[in-house]
């Protein structure tokens, strides 16, 4: 049970909470911690530390072409803003199919990604387009860590537990890009990623391949890269044989778990086609085409 | 809602005193429910929101295993805890074996020697906090010695299977049953001879389909509050049976029913799930142990392991033989219920579902039989319509297979088959009316003027029957001094309106308008006796006992009237709040003057009850197991049509459009009506693709959370048209109207199966039908059933496996 509790306004006294008190969890839109402790699998923690009100934490701006996110930026924002649905594309994907519209009014891309839920929608974005996490303590200052090996197994991150993110840097994408986040979703909304994909595609003058970074959700203790399939596409003709050889590839090389939402060879036959579909979805957007936001709306039903 | 507000439920705006809203008086233009604001801002009162001086609270010690012996139960040191106040087992309360329904008499209140399936009550705490009590139940000591658990049904009724309950031939049961065995009941429907007409027929079709167990799943979860006042308690419950819950309470605890009344604030939902005694005894047992009000909340997870109402997994075996024209001639089927754990009121589900194999299709030879099957699940029930979805999602699917054997178009296939005005049903009752042809017409054609389908679409039809339930029920009406109206009812709102619109049948009778009239209810001191809000028989029983009453009252107004016009009462008429002579606008007296006028002599004051409509004449001499639905009353007709996509790369399905057309006899409040339809369609959707539960081999429910068990969302709703069909019954309920609440979840899951199977070019024949499901199917042709004893040979699809074909 909860013993202590505190809502800071400023970002140090909150760093200073968490320097001194070592259990003490911060809590942004509380999503999570408040479900997980409902449904009985972790009890709230002995003490909080509510940052939600914390003006340095809401920012977000495009500054030098990259996306500057303030550990409060809620998935509604990423969702809804233009310059992230236009530069970012996929995370604007990912961000749209978060749980409910009252969890993306609530949920934060900090506590999604310190959450570090092998499921999180926003993580294979991130780790596609490249981001970067400020991690801060009381004393230490900040230090840079990318989102790729932020987490380090279901629930656990690399941060101490007196540093607290506060701000997500996401470089821009090349000129010539386009990006995607799927997952495959047996509802339209109130949903957990049986299987997921990102991928950031750049096209060469020719309309081939020039370069992808494919990364995969639910299919590993954390959010995971898929070389394999990116060298599947690299140089490739942008077609959907290339697409379909990029998504076998990344089963191939993936090995998921049974459970009670799908059986790991349906969750590997998936990834093949969630995969593919991305990448023609990503495709889609570097030649300009328009594919609605959320592709996972879009993705389902289609050729690929 | 904080402690210490101690509000009782009569005084703090909840029901049982509830004004109606605005409306109209004729009925045939939109009545808005009264309780409905106050549910959409949050100011309506759940059990669980009422609050109590020193209440204490409760929780349950459930077994957690499917089936164990209990080699050890001591609650001594649980007891010494901080803040414990009460510890209850079966040693403390009578010893005695009930039945929830009476069919078998095979449950104790709490475990006694043996669990047999994971949400069995083995102990009750009650303490002075949720934290305490939770605490205490950890803290009793408890050892099993596990024993097999018992989960195939076929299996099950192997001879060398153990048993779920040894000591069966020693249980109590109803005269028309004989539970041996793992067999809880048995009940057949039979009509000539199948196996010859079978025997004769060019085609026959044989095929299994399998059904998984599912919940109901309302928001508000089980809550009951116990208490005490000397020796009569007060038992607030979340039920949709309040008469039941009073007098299993009675039986169980040995308390007559004058004692105890059961009072229901509004309800969050029932579904079927809060049908039946649940948890009342043991809260009562504890509120009297602990010298205080007690209060059980069920959490999420209890609410899905512990009451025991799901709907029943299902094996059936299907054979149907056809002419070459594609006339049904005749069936053989052979329907195994899990029933689980007990057998609560599953013998006379098998009954219905029986029925339900049958339909509304003229067979001239049938041969169906349901057998109830222990196993160590949670015991299954009277969820929405029970049965009704599964059966029909088997029949109807075969109904596709036999139309695409013979060469016809499936809505052909039925229009040949579906019974007319009357043709003889199943037990040869005989049918009133076209509502099977023509609810099939509607939604075939609405659905196809939709316009052309798109890649990865086709349309699915499927088409049913429900009966309505014939039963005892009460009210009171009256004119208070003023001229308003008020009806006092034993009936419970579940949530469908059905009770909220008792006022348009009354305001009808009395030439009055339905804001004219506030209702009673839902409390067993106040109303007369009723079925409770379960076999969508609210309106078709108390809205007949609320006409009755009504009526006489309007015979004692008109009396009054004759006096004061000077006028004869066959003159005179009820209208716009007044008696007045016919054809002379001049005379006439308000209600409100000739209530004033009672309130000094004889009161404006009538019951209703009646008897209930008699079943159809039928010939059921040659059924066993005959618990009363070898015919169906008054029953309803309905089609739905579906326009879905299929994208058969990852089994997703989705339904794009349902047009919902349903023979309800007579709609007697629009909204109300459509409500109803719209609900059970979004409902039966998830059932069809994604509501199943999920056991482990250790018989312990794998998603028994909200996360894990997923139910359609608003955004997965599909546009639903619903479409009436109005032939009304001549032995109905009000105005010749029939049961609405349970037919809409029928037939959906079917349309869309024969929707994926059109697609696809494969069936599923295993409920429900998942994306994995789907496509395991298409890519490797597994129609998920398995059917090692099919009880008629090889079924079509191990034939086709096999390469051989049948003709």
């Amino acid at each position: 049970m909860t013993e202590r509790f505190a809502a800071p306004t400023s970002l140090e006294e909150a760093l200073a909470i968490l320097g001194r008190d070592r259990a003490a969890r911060p809590v942004a839109g509380g999503t999570d911690l408040v479900v997980a402790s409902r449904q009985g699998r972790r009890p709230l923690p002995e003490s909080i530390v509510a940052i939600d009100r914390i003006a340095e934490l809401a920012h977000h701006a495009v500054a030098d072409g990259s996306l500057v996110l303030g550990g409060l930026t809620t998935h509604a924002w990423l969702a809804e803003t233009p310059e992230v649905r236009s530069g970012w594309t996929a995370l604007a994907d990912a961000s749209a199919i978060v749980g409910s519209p009252a969890t993306r009014g609530t949920g934060t891309i900090g506590g999604n990604l310190m959450n570090a839920s092998p499921a999180a929608e926003t993580t294979a974005p991130l780790v596609v387009f490249g981001a970067n996490v400020m991690l801060r303590a009381i004393g230490r200052g900040s230090r840079i860590v990318p989102v790729a090996s932020l987490a380090t197994g279901p629930g656990r991150t690399s941060a101490a537990p007196d540093e607290l993110l506060t701000t997500v840097v996401v470089p821009a994408p090349d000129p010539m890009s386009g990006s995607a986040y799927i997952r495959l979703e047996y509802r339209r909304a109130m949903e957990i990623a049986v299987v997921g994909a990102a991928a950031l595609v750049t096209l060469a003058g020719d309309g081939t391949i020039a370069a992808a970074r494919i990364a995969l959700t639910a299919v590993a203790p954390t959010i995971v890269r898929a070389p394999e399939a990116e060298i599947a596409l690299v140089g490739a003709a942008a077609d959907a044989a290339a697409f379909r050889a990029a998504g076998a590839a990344a089963a191939g090389a993936a090995s998921p778990i049974d459970d009670v939402r799908a059986s790991a060879d349906y969750r590997r036959a998936m990834l093949a086609v969630v995969v593919a579909r991305t990448v023609a979805a990503a495709v889609a957007r570097a030649r300009g085409e328009s594919i609605p936001i959320p592709a996972s709306r879009w993705a389902h039903g289609q050729e690929v | 809602m904080t402690e210490g507000n101690a509000q009782h439920p009569d005084r703090d705006g909840s029901p049982p005193d509830q004004e109606p809203a605005t409306g109209s008086g004729d009925g045939s233009r939109p009545w808005i429910r009264a309780d409905g604001q106050a549910k959409a801002t949050g100011q309506a009162r759940y059990t669980a929101d009422l609050t109590f001086p020193g209440l204490a609270h409760a929780r349950l010690l459930l077994a957690g295993r499917a089936h164990a012996r209990i080699t050890r139960l001591d609650p001594t040191r649980a007891r010494t805890l901080p803040g414990v106040l009460a510890i209850l087992t079966q040693a403390d309360v009578p010893d005695l074996r009930y039945g929830s329904f009476d069919y078998v008499l095979d449950r104790t209140l709490f475990a006694r020697d043996v669990v047999r399936f994971e949400g069995e009550v083995v102990a009750a705490v009650a303490a002075l906090t949720p934290e305490q009590a939770a605490a205490a139940v950890a803290a009793i000591e408890v050892e099993y010695e596990d024993l097999p658990p018992i989960l195939d049904v076929e299996g099950a009724l192997r001879p060398e299977s153990p048993l779920v309950h040894p000591d069966i031939d020693g249980y109590a049961h109803d005269p028309n049953l004989d539970p041996s065995g793992n067999v809880a009941g048995r009940s057949t429907i039979v009509k000539g001879d199948a196996a010859a007409a079978l025997a004769g027929a060019a085609v026959v079709v044989r095929e299994r389909y399998v059904a998984d167990m599912a919940h109901p799943v309302p928001i508000e979860p089980h809550s009951v509050t116990a208490d005490w006042s000397g020796d009569r308690v007060t038992i607030y419950s979340s039920t949709q049976v309040p008469f039941t819950a009073r007098g299993k309470t009675a039986e169980v605890l040995q308390i007559p029913e004058h004692r105890i009344r059961v009072v229901v604030t509004h309800l969050g939902g029932g579904f079927g799930g809060k049908c039946d005694f649940h948890f009342e005894g043991h809260v009562a047992a504890l509120a009297r142990a602990a010298r205080r009000p007690v209060r059980l909340v069920l959490s999420r997870h209890e609410e899905f392991i512990a009451p025991d109402k799901v709907t029943h997994a299902m094996v059936v075996d299907l054979e149907t033989g056809v002419a070459e024209d594609g006339t049904i001639l005749a069936r053989r089927s052979r329907i195994l219920l899990d029933c689980g754990a007990y057998a609560s009121d599953t013998p006379v589900l098998g009954q219905i579902a029986a029925m339900m194999i049958a339909g509304p299709y003229r067979i001239p030879d049938v041969d169906i039989e349901a057998i109830s099957v222990y196993t160590n699940r949670t015991p299954a029930g009277s969820v929405r319509a029970p049965t009704g979805p599964q059966a029909c999602w088997a029949v109807e699917q075969h109904h596709d297979v036999l139309a695409t054997r013979v060469g016809l178009d499936p809505v052909e296939f039925r229009r040949r088959n579906l019974v007319h005005d009357g043709d003889e049903g199943p037990t040869r009752q005989r049918h009133e009316g076209d509502g099977a042809i023509d609810t099939l017409n509607a939604a075939a054609d609405r659905i196809r003027a939709d316009g052309p389908l798109g890649p990865g679409e086709a349309i699915g039809v499927a088409s049913g029957w429900w009966f309505s339930a014939p039963g005892a029920s009460g009210a009171f009406v009256r004119i208070e001094s003023d001229g308003s109206g008020r009806i006092v009812t034993g009936a419970q709102e579940n949530g469908t309106g059905a009770v909220m619109a008792l006022p348009i049948l009354a305001a009808e009778e009395l030439g009055m308008r339905p804001e004219d009239f506030a209702i009673t209810y839902q409390d067993t001191d106040t109303g007369p006796y009723d079925g409770g809000s379960s076999g969508s028989q609210t309106t078709f029983n108390n809205g007949r006992a609320v006409v009755e009453a009504a009526r006489e009252v309007r015979r004692q107004l008109l009396e009054l009237a004759s006096v004061q016009l000077e006028a004869s009462v066959a003159d005179l008429e009820l209208r716009d709040g007044h008696a007045g002579v016919v054809g002379s606008p001049d005379r006439r007296v308000s209600i409100a003057d000739l209530a004033s006028t009672a309130h000094d002599g004889a009161l404006l004051l009538a019951r209703g009850s009646g008897l209930p409509p008699e079943n159809p004449e039928h010939d059921a001499s040659a059924c066993v197991g005959r618990l009363g639905f070898e015919s169906f009353a008054s029953p309803t007709f309905f089609c739905h049509a579906v326009r879905v996509h299929v994208d058969p790369a990852t089994g997703i399905v989705r339904t794009r459009k349902v047009v919902a057309a349903t023979d309800v006899g007579r709609v007697l409040n629009a909204p109300g009506a459509t409500g109803q339809m719209t609900g059970g369609v979004v409902m039966a959707l998830g059932n069809a693709t994604m509501e199943g539960t999920v056991f482990g081999a250790d018989g312990r429910q794998r998603n028994a959370s909200l996360l894990d068990y997923k139910l359609l969302t608003t955004a997965d709703a599909p546009e639903i048209e619903v479409v009436f069909v109005e032939h009304p019954a001549s032995n109905g309920g009000p105005r010749g109207s029939k049961g609405v609440g349970e037919p809409p979840i029928v037939p959906t899951a079917a349309a869309v199966a024969n929707a994926i199977a059109s697609v696809t070019g494969t069936r599923v024949r295993r409920l429900p039908m998942t994306p994995e499901r789907v496509w395991r199917a298409v890519t490797t042709g597994d129609d998920g059933a398995t059917e090692a004893n099919a009880p008629f040979g090889p079924s079509e699809a191990a034939l086709a496996a096999a390469g051989i074909g049948r003709r």
